[in-house]
């Protein structure tokens, strides 16, 4: 009886689901329709709004007739990956250095509220001056927008350690470095996740900025000559590309957070409470067969 | 001559049975602005429940801290099984209102922290930390993790770490203090069970009066502003304890003592 009663709660929620996921599929296509009848009729400026069926064409063409978007998009990930790796590190490293080090903290204190006051972007043609065109100075843009989420975050994280537990781990008599280990970075990391998705994010907005600068390669290049050349729907296959990308990221941190601080949610902790249950299982048949 | 000094103190304490000696015992912060604590001279027997009660603001929680060397004194001696404190040592374990267990480990893995923090895990201490779960009643809670747990149960976790440490010193700061009062009651009993068990010297901190004489041999009455220790009052009632005792007129003359000697002062 219960059954049937969960059972018809439950194709009732699902044909709910698909009845809304029906409309915004039709309110979507209308809208496409729409956008493409008015190019057609000529009511809408094709520089601003190039129909979909010419962004659909473009897209076919730089990535499957022409291909030339997949070089720019390898180039330009390459270099958000490298600057993403390499400022996460040194804002995490950093971050957990200075909030362990309270005199370290009071000194550098003014010039991190400085910095932080400071558009990054703005530094960016400074970068280029010093290190010259190319990569280098790519990369060094990219982690200068990406170091100081995870930096910040670090440090807060690091600050805000619960007093109480500091002060059990103290009667505990941990060291510096156990406290460090086993309560401060790993109560910091669902914050330390936070700033890293952050970062991501802003690796992104900085190859594009680098590669608008440096006009070399890149998808930012790319789109940027598109542009000049008055070609907008392929402007737009590569700007959606970037949209694509962005999800894909903030999907993909998501996933990993939820994978990383795996006690911030209920499915983390039923998976790992098992896990460690099983392993404990293990080696105690392992104790108790030697 | 120092070191001869001490040992021969050490010896003199273990002759009478204390474990926790305070004379003139004192802490103010702030370079002598704010007088938390004031000359506090008192002795703690070897296996004793002693009971620290008061309002807020007494010092009951200083003293507790200044025990476990997680503060230093300002004044005064303070000796743990003769030898005087100096920062955190290893004679005892602390336990506080909040459980503060690391919501990434499971109830076990919290268990096992001290022991982590001192060496290499073994199979004994496997063994050791699922038997302390066991006896705080948490046998099939193994792998849960905190917030899976209630407050209380989060507690009986908090109280196993405890143990596993192995001190013979339990320093408990209104340990149940933040849980109903049903599941105050319970684990208070649990407690004298427990302690009884492994024959620890417990200093338990309260601003309930009650508890503080159902639960201890001694009870510390402690007085507000600056922070004093007005007087030991002993407890004479045989173990095991049930809540009717409570009840009894013998009981109730003593919680009218200690009520007498907080409102006087």
């Amino acid at each position: 009886m219960a059954d049937v009663v969960t059972q018809m709660a439950a194709t009732g929620g699902k044909s709910l689901r698909q009845r809304q996921n029906a409309t915004h599929i039709g309110i979507f296509l209308t809208l496409i329709l729409l956008w493409e009848l008015g190019a057609l009729m000529g009511w809408l400026d094709p520089l601003f709004f190039p129909a979909p069926s010419a962004i659909l064409t473009s897209f076919w063409r730089i990535y499957f007739a022409q291909g030339n978007i997949w070089y720019h998009l390898y180039v330009s990930l390459g270099l958000v990956f490298a600057g993403f790796t390499a400022g996460s590190i040194l804002g995490i490293g950093l971050g957990a250095v200075v909030g362990m080090n309270g005199l370290v903290r009071r000194f550098l204190q003014p010039y991190v509220i400085v910095l932080e006051a400071t558009p990054r972007i703005a530094v960016a043609p400074l970068l280029i001056a010093a290190l010259g065109f190319g990569a280098t100075s790519k990369i060094a843009i990219i982690m200068l927008v990406c170091f100081f989420a995870p930096f910040i975050n670090t440090l807060s994280g690091v600050i805000n350690v619960d007093r109480d537990r500091m002060e059990l781990m103290r009667s505990l008599g941990a060291s510096k470095l156990q406290v460090l280990r086993k309560l401060v970075l790993p109560e910091a990391v669902p914050v330390i996740m936070a700033g890293e998705r952050l970062a991501l994010t802003s690796a992104l907005s900085g190859v594009l900025v680098a590669e608008f600068i440096q006009r070399d390669q890149g998808i930012g290049t790319l789109i940027l000559t598109y542009t000049r050349n008055l070609n907008m729907a392929s402007a737009f296959a590569c700007i959606l590309t970037l949209t694509l990308i962005g999800f894909l990221i903030f999907k993909g941190m998501e996933k990993l957070d939820h994978h990383i601080a795996y006690w911030k949610n209920e499915a983390g902790l039923r998976r790992v409470g098992a896990k460690r249950a099983q392993a404990w299982a293990t080696a105690q048949r392992g104790q108790s067969n030697a | 001559m120092n070191t001869m000094q001490s040992s021969a103190q050490a010896a003199t304490a273990a002759r009478r049975g204390i474990v926790i000696e305070g004379r003139d015992v004192g802490k103010s912060f702030g370079g002598g602005s704010v007088i938390a604590l004031e000359g506090a001279s008192f002795s703690v027997k070897a296996g004793s429940f002693v009971s620290l009660v008061g309002p807020s603001g007494c010092g009951k929680s200083t003293l507790l801290r200044l025990i476990a060397g997680l503060i230093d004194r300002t004044s005064g001696q303070l000796t743990v099984h003769g030898r005087d404190v100096k920062g955190p040592h290893s004679d005892v374990g602390m336990m506080f209102q909040r459980a503060t267990l690391l919501e990434w480990r499971t109830a076990i893995e919290n268990v096992l922290l001290p022991v982590e923090l001192q060496r290499t895990v073994t199979a004994a201490d496997r063994a050791r930390a699922t038997e302390l779960l066991a006896m705080v009643g948490l046998k099939d809670f193994a792998f849960s993790f905190p917030s899976q747990l209630s407050g209380g149960m989060q507690q009986r976790v908090a109280l196993a770490r405890l143990l596993q440490t192995g001190a013979d010193i339990l320093l408990l700061d209104e340990p149940f203090g933040a849980l109903d009062e049903f599941t105050r009651e319970r684990l208070n009993i649990e407690l004298m069970r427990i302690v009884g068990e492994v024959g620890a010297t417990t200093l338990f901190v309260t601003h309930n009066i009650l508890e503080a004489i159902f639960l201890a041999d001694e009870v510390m009455v402690m007085t507000p502003r600056p922070g004093r220790l007005a007087r030991m009052v002993h407890v004479p009632f045989a173990r095991p304890r049930t809540p009717e005792l409570t009840l009894t007129p013998e009981f109730n003359a003593l919680v009218a003592e200690v009520r007498d000697i907080l409102g006087t002062h």
